[in-house]
């Protein structure tokens, strides 16, 4: 079974989690670090003072003793006299004394030669009770005690190691023993106080910061003269014991200097602990120690370092839950971004497409008589400007338009209008048909009420006869001796009513003329100060172009689009500006050849008609196979007029005119008949079979692949259809 | 315009002579009026002397084309010229006609 991959964005989730763990972990233990060794040092400073003051106690209790006997020294004298008086006087002592475990007077061997060698009086504690008599024996030698001979020998007073009680080894005792003399200065005796070590107890086991803590008071020797009872671990005192009269154990010293530092684990139960141990001066050479349990020492700390988990993990959840919702966000974000970048290479496809659609320049190129430059500067977001031209059977067909909004709604629109008028172009010659046409596509289905202004016209280049129709556009300027508007009726947009009746207009073009077509884009141009460029400055460039010559088409768009520049000065385009020129440069042709002949609409005549072409392209000594295609080009045009001009039955005139230049011969074929437009007949399909093969068509088909260009014009009642062909080079 | 229709081999041959223009249309569709009533046999166009055809004289032999295939008959078109064929060419005739 594989494992489910984890994707990029969980995983880096996952890592900062770990990393902000991680951190929130080091910084915690850092902390715990601190607080670790302040506790030290706090443990330390207590412990010191712990020590000093505990030890200052255990000096005043050890002079208390050794005072009060120093006070009773006379009395000593003075029942140095009466041995038997001396019972009472450790009795006394004894009953005074309620700590004192025990006191005997350890006369000096033979002192009191009618007492024998020894004599000691002495008193003992049995709880409640207190037992007086003669200790000393021949089994119970005190002379050989070494208290005594000490004491005897350094003729001063001292405290004895701690030794257990014959009786009672729980119990711990530790003797004071001091020298008595009489009255002659000689030492009479030793006194020997013993003291049960519990006694120190009282002091040692109060006060403690920590409840399992307890002080340990050793000898010169290093043995225990006080130990607490009660739950302490014993064998932590041997183990502790051990390591203080250890010398070469390595131990710490305090800061101070004064007290000695060392740590131990139970063997048992693995519990750590310190232990803090002073010889000062004022037991000396006793030393007092105190210990304590690391997990007492530390509890707060190990409070503190559950208290630092749970918040670390409730900050780890927190910040879980805003890595989450950051990351729902940053692929939101992410997603937004990618949807607009697809959204923006769409848009420059759209705009690709959009260019595209235009036509280039050299379509028209090759034309001596007209001389048409469109331009379209597109605005950030692709547009719905739109210009087009075309030349078909010697007519100039061209457009320009403008559809409402920007973006891709408003480009598809334009995108239909185009195909629109390309496709009723094709056979149609009346701009206000087209018009009329394109309307009612735009009105159909338009629920985004989407319009466009548009401008048609159809130059008969023959005739220089301009017809035209407008949808709600600016109108064009027409430049020539002057400039002027164009004439024309407003209507209403495409796509607004689907009522609207287009009509068409109609001018003739002078030689030179030009006309100049725009979009609002041109107009409405703004610079920083959002003031808009205006018709008024149009027409002032316009007038300057005359006054200059220069209103060639490329010279004008040209101009106007430097004086544009110049106004915009840099601010943001925020439409399509789209121009149009369309230069009407008609040349003089030197006519060589013309002849003209009239016929009657009967087959019959085309033998004449034959005749006379042959005697055409004799005349101007055109090759045969050359001649042949005209003649029969011209035989079709004019058999169709014969078939369909002239209603039937009735007479009718067909006049033909030859007329040719150096290069090009023409036929101009004029008849009175019914409105007929050979060139709008759509073409023969010659790829169908024998049987899907109509009888008929075939005529114009002929003409226009035989002749270089054909062309009609509906000229005072008159149909005039012309045919042309090139016959030198 | 001269329309000879015989009978040689088992096939129909008709020569053509002279300019099929609109003119001669008529008056060669009428000449060839008996082929489209006879059958069973195959015909040959001779158009060794033909000079010219306009779409006229095209239609006429498109009409007899369909009806001797209609009987099963087959069409050829003899020796066209080359400003002939150039028509044919261009109104698809070519690809329709059995040329020879």
């Amino acid at each position: 079974m594989k494992r489910p991959k984890l994707s990029s964005a969980t995983t880096s989730q996952i890592v900062i989690l770990i990393t902000a763990a991680a951190l929130m972990l080091l910084i915690s233990g850092i902390q715990q670090n601190y607080a670790r060794k302040q506790i030290r040092n706090n443990l330390e400073r207590n412990a010191e003072m712990e020590l000093i003051i505990k030890s200052i106690d255990v000096k005043h209790s050890l002079e208390d003793v050794t005072l009060a006997l120093r006070n009773r020294s006379w009395e000593f004298e003075k029942f140095l006299h009466y041995p038997d008086s001396l019972f009472d006087v450790t009795r006394r002592i004894m009953e005074e004394n309620p700590n004192f475990a025990g006191c005997c007077i350890a006369m000096v061997p033979n002192y009191y030669p009618e007492k024998g060698r020894l004599f000691e009086p002495y008193t003992l504690r049995r709880g409640e009770v207190i037992e007086t008599f003669q200790l000393a024996s021949e089994e119970h030698d005190y002379s050989k005690n070494p208290n005594f001979i000490i004491a005897a020998e350094n003729d001063s007073s001292f405290w004895s190691e701690p030794y257990h009680d014959e009786d009672d080894l729980n119990v711990t005792l530790i003797t004071y023993t001091f020298p008595i003399y009489d009255e002659y200065g000689d030492m009479a005796a030793i006194v020997g106080i013993d003291l049960n070590t519990e006694w120190l107890g009282k002091l040692l086991n109060s006060r403690h910061v920590f409840p399992s803590s307890y002080n340990l008071l050793l000898s010169g020797e290093g043995r225990l003269i006080y130990r607490p009872n009660g739950e302490i671990k014993h064998k932590d005192v041997e183990q502790i014991m051990g390591l203080i009269n250890d010398s070469t154990a390595k131990h710490t010293i305090s800061a101070s200097g004064r007290v000695t530092i060392f740590s131990f684990v139970d063997w048992e139960d693995h519990a750590k602990g310190s232990v803090y141990y002073y010889t000062p001066n004022s037991i000396h050479p006793w030393s007092i120690a105190v210990v304590n349990y690391d997990d007492e020492v530390f509890a707060p700390l190990i409070k503190m370092q559950w208290r630092n988990l749970l918040l670390t993990f409730i900050g780890l959840l927190i910040l879980s839950f805003i890595i989450q919702r950051s990351a729902k966000n940053i692929s939101k974000l992410h997603q937004a971004t990618l949807e607009r970048e697809h959204i923006d290479s769409e848009l420059n496809i759209a705009r690709n497409i959009q260019m595209s659609m235009l036509p280039k320049s050299d379509e028209t190129a090759l034309r001596d008589d007209c001389d048409i430059v469109g331009s379209l500067d597109p605005a950030k977001m692709v547009g719905g400007d739109l210009f087009d031209y075309f030349v078909r059977d010697e007519k100039l067909f061209f457009c320009i338009g403008d559809v409402s909004g920007k973006g891709i709604p408003a480009a598809l629109v334009m995108a239909v209008n185009h195909t629109l008028f390309r496709s009723v172009s094709a056979h149609e010659t009346n701009p206000a048909r087209m018009m009329q046409s394109l309307n009612e596509t735009a009105c159909q289905r338009n629920e985004q009420n989407m319009f466009a202004t548009f401008f048609i016209g159809v130059l008969d280049l023959p005739t220089g006869r301009l017809r035209y129709c407008n949808a709600g556009h600016d109108l064009p300027f027409v430049i020539g001796k002057t400039v002027k508007s164009i004439q024309a009726k407003p209507h209403l947009p495409l796509g607004v009513m689907d009522d609207v009746i287009y009509t068409m207009q109609e001018t003739t073009m002078t030689v030179n003329e030009t006309l100049f077509l725009y979009t609002d884009g041109l107009t409405e141009a703004k610079n920083e100060k959002h003031e808009q460029f205006g018709v008024k400055r149009v027409e002032e460039v316009l007038k300057h172009s005359i006054e200059n010559k220069s209103f060639a088409s490329k010279t004008l768009i040209q101009t106007m689009k430097e004086k544009v520049d110049t106004f915009v000065n840099g601010a943001e385009q925020s439409d399509d500006l789209t121009m149009l020129a369309v230069q009407y440069t008609p040349k003089e042709k030197h006519i060589i050849y013309r002849e003209t002949l009239t016929l009657f609409n009967k087959v019959s005549e085309i033998t004449r008609l034959n005749a006379f072409v042959k005697s055409a392209t004799s005349a101007l000594n055109m090759e045969n196979a050359l001649a042949n295609q005209i003649k029969l080009a011209v035989e079709e045009a004019v058999t169709n007029v014969i078939d369909y001009a002239y209603p039937n039955d009735t007479e009718g005139n067909i006049e033909i005119t030859i007329e040719a230049d150096e290069s090009r011969i023409r036929f101009i074929l004029t008849d009175s008949g019914a409105d007929f437009d050979p060139t709008g007949v759509s073409k023969a399909d010659t790829t169908l079979s024998v049987d899907e093969r109509p009888i008929g068509g075939l005529g114009v088909f002929l003409v226009r692949n035989l002749m270089d260009s054909i062309n009609y014009e509906r000229t005072n009642g008159k149909n005039v259809l012309r045919m042309e062909k090139q016959y030198v080079g | 315009m001269n329309t000879n229709i015989t009978e040689k081999d088992g096939k129909y041959t008709v020569s053509l002579e002279g300019e099929l223009d609109t003119a001669h249309a008529l008056e060669v569709e009428q000449a060839m009026q008996p082929l489209h009533e006879l059958s069973g046999k195959d015909i040959t166009i001779d158009c060794a002397k033909l000079d010219y055809i306009a779409s006229s004289g095209l239609r006429i032999l498109l009409g007899l084309l369909k009806s001797a295939k209609a009987k099963g008959n087959k069409v050829v078109l003899k020796d066209l010229n080359d400003e002939i064929k150039e028509v044919f060419k261009m109104t698809g005739f070519i690809d329709i006609f059995d040329i020879e």
